[in-house]
């Protein structure tokens, strides 16, 4: 085999400018110039939802798309975050509702004396927001440590997680005089940080979530280029091999798990923000198995593709069924249209720019991460 | 030359079928030692056993002075034990070099790799090892464009950048053409000394080529074991081979 000096796959693809990272340059400026470009303070909120999912999405594409978990409970954390940030603003209306030394109104209309001892810290906004992160980053990493020490793999993974999901919501839903059940904390504060009100309607809120959201974008992208994040991908892709370099394989799995809720619980409490309330929805399979589409769609191995599909799909499902043609038929057209991604895209938008580029550039073979398709009938067993 | 690797009276039994069954090896320092038998003999649970895919019912295994029995797989792979898989197993989704960079893995803590960028220390090393099993023109492609003899020969380059004391290798040479088997023969009388080997084969050219000294197994026991004219001329492995004996013999 004797080939020129100079092959291009001896070339090292490392550099800094990876498509990765300039997708999340062109999204980040995009996130900024679009409160420009939207006039209304009504699609500023709606977008400010998208980004909202596209940071819940991102998350997942952590844990999905770099370490091969699949997660059905990606709401979970998402909605623990979004409750501690509730009950947080709950705490704040008390002297407006009830009065100096009252309750929180629906504990009030349940005849609860007392506000009861885990609702005590939350009248500190840190506290709150310490909590938003490290609350559902804890019960996922907990849940991650009983199931990957006790090597549960695979589709056990995602029935897991989701009856997990199952459990807290029906938990929030059945303990109403302590969480509002069905209807959620409703009635909330305006967060309020250094003198700046954070008002759904308002660009500061925008801004806000497009600030965290950058924030962790970058922070996601970083981490998928540290040794940790190159050892989640060798687990994704032959998890029984890596083992035998060594590397504790479970740990690897939780801490990736850990710090995929973190970043959902952050996401949760933007939504609060958004949204002025905290619901049981925001923690119910419909919307959890929502995020596993949004990934699929923009490319679960990509974190700027999985925030990017999220946005879309959420905004298309948004304007189609608020137009009045597709009014009966948009779960339709949204049903077809994954159908046609799963079958057409296996690695989603992210994979299809991927694609693209390789062939402009032809002499820098393989595009980005995920790209790479190589679901071939090889045996990936140990034998 | 010390003993290394020491296993005693090893057993296991899958639902009643003793694959392995009483099973003593000594493997001295730096030695290579080939695993032969006839199919069904229980070489690849042996390595299975010693490597920690399978957890033995009886008997022990002891490296370095070390039980290995008990511990978890990459507790073992930590205390210098490496293994290469029969259908080669690498991470086709990544390049060669990042196949690389996950098996050198001198700290495998999370938070310390939490911390590090993907390249090592030793980037120059690992190039070196492409050179040595000539990939070093694949070095940026992922793992599923290499060929099957590519491929297995990246297998035993993660093991070289693991630089695991004992190295385990199932059929290295399976699948791999005369050309690339003589290279494969080349590398392991490289790593000889430098690493203690054991290798289960069925080419018995590439045995005389490599081993200094082979163990037989037969029915999960040890058979014999000796130099390569030892083995050829023993009857018990000429019997054990032909199968004259039939069930319930040797």
């Amino acid at each position: 085999m004797s080939k020129p000096p100079q092959s291009p796959l001896r070339q090292r693809a490392t550099g800094f400018w990876q498509p990765e990272l300039i997708g999340i340059v062109i999204l980040i400026a995009a996130m900024y110039l679009m409160p420009s470009v939207l006039v209304d303070d009504f699609l500023i909120s709606k977008y400010s939802r998208y980004l909202v999912f596209g940071l819940l999405a991102m998350a997942l594409s952590l844990s999905w798309g770099y370490g091969g978990i699949l997660n059905l409970g990606q709401a979970l954390p998402f909605g623990l975050g979004s409750y501690c940030m509730a009950m947080a603003l709950k705490l704040r209306t008390i002297p407006v509702q009830t009065g100096a030394d009252g309750l929180p109104d629906f504990m009030v209309w349940n005849n609860v004396q007392q506000l009861p001892w885990f609702w005590v810290p939350f009248y500190s906004m840190t506290f709150a927001i310490v909590a938003g992160i490290v609350v559902p980053s804890a019960l996922m990493g907990g849940l991650g440590w009983f199931m990957f020490r006790g090597r549960v793999t695979g589709v056990f993974v995602a029935i897991t997680t989701l009856a997990m999901l199952v459990v807290v919501n029906l938990l929030i839903i059945d303990q109403q005089q302590y969480t509002g059940g069905f209807n959620g904390i409703t009635d909330l504060a305006q967060l309020t940080i250094g003198g700046i009100v954070f008002d759904a309607y308002n660009r500061t809120t925008f801004y806000l979530i497009a600030s965290v959201a950058s924030v962790v974008l970058v922070f996601g992208y970083v981490l998928s280029c540290t040794k940790f994040g190159l050892i989640l991908q060798a687990i994704r892709d032959q998890e029984g091999r890596v083992q035998y370099f060594g590397y504790d394989v479970a740990s690897y799995k939780i801490t990736v798990m850990a710090i995929s809720a973190a970043i959902a619980g952050l996401a949760g409490m933007l939504y609060t923000i958004v949204m002025e309330f905290a619901s049981p929805t925001f923690l119910n399979v419909p919307l959890s198995l929502s995020v596993v589409i949004w990934c699929a769609v923009g490319g679960r191995g990509s974190l700027p593709g999985a925030f990017v599909g999220a946005v879309l799909v959420t905004g298309m499902q948004g304007a189609l069924s608020e137009s009045k043609t597709f009014l009966d038929t948009w779960t339709l057209v949204m049903g077809v249209l994954f159908v046609l991604v799963v079958l057409f895209l296996p690695s989603g938008l992210a994979g299809l720019i991927g694609q693209l580029l390789a062939k402009i550039r032809p002499g820098d073979g393989h595009g980005q991460n995920g790209t790479v398709d190589v679901k071939s009938s090889h045996p990936k067993e140990i034998a | 030359m010390s003993t290394h690797l020491v296993v005693r009276d090893l057993a296991v039994s899958f639902n009643g079928f003793m694959a392995v069954n009483g099973l003593d090896l000594t493997i001295n320092k730096g030695e290579l030692r080939c695993l032969i038998g006839p199919n069904g003999a229980g070489k690849t649970t042996c390595l299975d056993l010693i490597c920690g895919k399978v957890k033995p019912t009886a008997g022990s295994v002891v490296f370095d002075g070390k039980h290995l029995e008990t511990l978890e797989e990459y507790m073992i792979a930590r205390s210098g034990v490496g293994r290469k898989f029969q259908v080669p197993s690498v991470f086709r989704e990544l390049t060669v070099r990042q196949n690389l960079e996950v098996a050198y893995c001198r700290k495998p803590g999370v938070w310390t790799n939490l911390m590090r960028g993907p390249q090592n220390d030793d980037t120059a090393g690992l190039e070196d090892l492409c050179g040595f099993v000539d990939l070093i023109d694949q070095m940026e492609a992922p793992a599923a464009y290499l060929s099957h003899g590519q491929t297995q020969w990246l297998e035993i380059a993660l093991l070289m950048a693991q630089n695991a004391e004992l190295i385990l290798m199932d059929e290295p040479t399976a699948g791999m053409t005369v050309q690339e088997t003589r290279k494969t023969a080349e590398i392991f009388n490289r790593l000889k000394g430098r690493h203690t080997l054991i290798v289960v084969e069925h080419d018995m050219g590439f045995v005389k080529e490599i081993g200094d000294s082979i163990s037989v197994m037969h029915q999960g026991k040890l058979l014999a074991e000796g130099s390569v004219r030892d083995i050829e001329t023993n009857p018990l492995v000429r019997e054990a081979y032909l199968g004259s004996g039939g069930f319930g013999h040797a």
